[in-house]
């Protein structure tokens, strides 16, 4: 069976890029690929399957979206919130009606109006303040005919969204660690945050946090990596918390081999996050890769992390406290974060093995080219043999039958 | 305590699952449960026959019987343990292999259409529910363990069964090597065959019948071996157990077996067993340089191994002794009170 998988690739620089060059060597060993180029509206001759990778970046995935439109297909979400990617569709190409039709598709009236009152610029875009109270998200799900997701949590979104499709959970792969050293980085211990620097990676909540945490241990070191969003005054804040002079080490946008070198000098990585559009952090992913602890925001696909491997911070009132709790138990316990590393690994290897993740792709793959089929000659073969005895559709048994093929996933 | 041990009949059919469940069953009710054997036919084509006829099992109401509740229900092999029932017990004696590592070989089922490859992972879905359910999950050896989790994550506990009961002795290390085996390929006799055929100075006895017998003895002439192996057919527990007791080791090394209880039986005569690397269920007992010989699956390989043990007397007899310990361990006692438990 011939694969088309429609996806960004490198040179394009996005997450999801960095994803497919990874898992599709694996997926070829196993299966008959074909990456679709960009632009492209239709899958190649002969394909039996489409498979299209939909983030929330209207310029890597708005190409993909109107592949799919074209052909149905098996769908990679990678982010449940596409709030972004649907504007990017339509305010970006002068089609308001387009982003209306879509708030009203989820919002109802209410949602057309704050779509209004977005395109009359009333009110801030909605997908920079408030993307998560409307994904977006109808239109891909009404178009997948299966869903690969990342986390129960966007299979649960997805879900409650009304999507009624098979729905595959596969792990996101963890990177293969490149040989180098770490880069020297002063810190005793180190705590690590990779990605831009903002509001919704709860950098204030962290940096807060970290000023107590060094009251106590002087020693202790912050990196931030990553470029700072706009509207984002990090100076201001390290000043105000004291932090402009030590104890914090600054780095902005990074090559691979740079961001993997400060990566292996941290002794713990630190992944917030808040909202959440369902993604998977990929720096997450390496920190696991490279058997680091890990602290998080309760959030999401992080609050899946099993508790051996991250020390889970919920977004409340009391965020900054139990961060510092967080931050200041592992400063002082070199054990905790010794075992805490050597489970991050473990998981790594066992849930995030790029072979094992190919092999649930294939599955996958397989699942939703033939196993509609499947479940419509199970489905027929038993009521035929149900009616050939009296039981009528609507009848008490009928309802135990239809359980039972529930139970055992064979209801189709 | 009311318990149904499960197994689907193919019918006609009657070998080792079948007798491994009614001694299963005898040995349940000699220590004073009320045990039975509830079996479902089972055809596995075409098609989705396969998932049909395992969702049978689903739909059986193994919770009470004639008013009394059965206590528990112990599964055997695929599709009895899609049963539901609040203690399932599942002893794995093996899932359906066309599904997973006979898939694409010779003995596969599924062709490479979208339907049959879904069908197959309809199999595997069907597997990690029900085999999920167990309130305890044991397989026969490691072999049956270990497919199960690499193909659904699962896992079991080993636990072994008994050897039939015969009359085991030993009546010293003798003259010739003894396969004891159903003559089809997977059990690859041949191998045997053709290391006698290699070394003109080793006897041979084959106990068994199957559809490979004509060609096996066909083997042993066209190797000018005809006159040092003898083929017995099927043999009485009495003969057998001269046999074991007469030979000085047993060959056993089917390809990628589930179980295979010739070891036990060969342990149990105080015999060393040579066996293949590819083997399966024997690697958990017949350990090289220890109770047996494990070579690769080469008749040359087959035929050093057999003569190593045959000039070494006493390293054969101390082999076969220590595998002895292994297989007096193994005792339906120590089975029912884990499977129980």
């Amino acid at each position: 069976m011939k694969v088309a998988i429609f996806t960004p690739i490198p040179p394009e620089r996005s997450g999801i890029a960095d994803y497919s060059s990874l898992l599709l060597p694996a997926l070829r060993d196993r299966c008959d690929v074909v990456v679709v180029g960009r632009g492209a509206k239709k899958p190649p001759r002969g394909t039996g399957l489409s498979v299209y990778h939909i983030g929330n970046n209207p310029e890597a995935h708005g190409w993909i979206v109107e592949a799919l439109r074209r052909t149905p297909g098996l769908v990679v979400l990678h982010d449940f919130v596409l709030h972004h990617l649907v504007a990017g569709l339509t305010i970006g190409r002068r089609d308001g009606h387009g982003y209306l039709d879509a708030m009203e598709r989820e919002g109802g009236v209410v949602g057309r109006l704050l779509g209004h009152a977005v395109l009359d610029k009333r009110i801030p875009p909605l997908w920079e303040n408030r993307p998560q109270h409307f994904h977006l998200a109808g239109e891909v799900l009404g178009l997948a005919t299966g869903l690969i997701v990342h986390s129960h949590h966007v299979h649960d979104r997805a879900r409650a969204a009304g999507y009624e499709g098979p729905i595959w959970i596969v792990p996101h792969p963890a990177f293969p660690v490149p040989a180098g050293p770490a880069v020297h980085v002063a810190g005793e211990p180190l705590f690590g945050t990779f990605g831009n620097v903002n509001a919704s990676k709860r950098v204030p909540q962290l940096l807060a946090a970290f000023a107590r945490v060094r009251l106590e241990n002087a020693a202790t070191g912050l990196l931030l990596v990553g470029a700072t969003s706009p509207g984002f005054d990090l100076e201001r804040r390290l000043q105000r918390l004291g932090l402009d002079g030590a104890g914090l080490v600054r780095e902005g946008f990074v090559d691979e081999q740079r961001l993997w070198g400060l990566m292996k000098a941290c002794d713990v990585h630190v992944s917030l996050r808040s909202p959440t559009m369902g993604e998977t952090s990929g720096t997450a992913i390496r920190a696991l890769a490279l058997g680091k602890p890990l602290v998080v925001s309760d959030v999401g696909w992080f609050a899946e992390l099993p508790a051996d491997v991250a020390l889970k911070v919920p977004v409340d009132d009391d965020e900054v406290e139990t961060l510092t709790a967080a931050l200041g138990l592992l400063a002082s316990r070199p054990d905790v974060r010794a075992a805490m590393g050597a489970a991050a690994l473990d998981l790594a290897r066992r849930d995030h093995d790029l072979e094992h993740v190919a092999d649930l792709y294939v599955a996958a793959f397989e699942l939703a080219a033939g196993g509609g089929a499947v479940s419509d000659a199970v489905l027929r073969e038993v009521s035929r043999a149900a009616a050939e005895v009296g039981i009528d559709p609507g009848s008490d048994e009928a309802s135990i039958v239809a359980t039972c093929l529930g139970e055992v996933e064979l209801g189709g | 305590m009311r318990i149904a041990v499960c197994r689907p009949q193919v019918p006609f059919a009657y070998g080792g699952a079948e007798i491994f469940t009614d001694t299963l069953v005898a040995e349940l009710r000699s220590r004073d449960h009320e045990a039975e054997i509830v079996s479902v036919p089972f055809k596995w084509y075409p098609g989705t026959r396969v998932l049909t006829q395992a969702f049978t099992w689903r739909l059986l109401d193994l919770t009470e019987s004639d008013g009394r509740p059965i206590d528990m229900v112990v599964a055997t092999k695929f599709p009895s343990y899609v049963v539901r029932h609040p203690e399932k017990r599942v002893w794995l004696v093996h899932q359906f292999r066309q599904a997973y590592e006979l898939d694409r070989t010779d003995l596969g089922q599924f062709g490479e259409s979208p339907e049959d490859r879904a069908l197959r992972r309809k199999v595997q879905d069907l597997d990690r529910i029900s085999l999920g359910e167990a309130s305890r999950l044991f397989a026969t050896s490691g072999n049956v363990a270990g497919r199960l989790e690499r193909s659904t994550g699962l896992v079991a506990e080993v636990l072994p069964h008994p050897a039939q009961a015969l009359a085991y002795h030993d009546e010293g290390h003798g003259a010739f090597i003894l396969s004891v085996n159903r003559l089809d390929r997977a059990k690859r006799v041949d191998l045997l065959i053709e290391a006698a055929a290699l070394e003109p100075s080793l006897e041979v006895v084959v106990v068994g019948e199957g559809p490979d017998r004509d060609r096996l003895e066909r083997l042993a002439r066209d190797g000018g071996a005809a006159g040092r192996i003898r083929f017995t057919g099927r043999v009485d527990a009495d003969e057998l157990a001269r046999l074991y007791a007469t030979c000085f080791a047993s060959y056993y090394a089917p390809v990628d077996e589930d179980f295979g209880l010739g070891p036990y039986e060969s342990f149990l005569s105080g015999k060393p067993v040579v066996t293949a690397t590819d083997a399966g269920g024997p690697l958990d007992v017949v350990h090289d340089g220890s109770t047996g010989r494990v070579v690769a699956p080469e008749a040359a390989a087959v035929a050093s191994a057999a003569v190593w043990l045959r000039d070494h007397p006493d390293d054969a007899i101390a082999y076969g002794r220590a595998g002895k310990a292994i297989a007096a361990s193994v005792t339906w006692d120590n089975a029912i009170g884990r499977l129980l438990s």
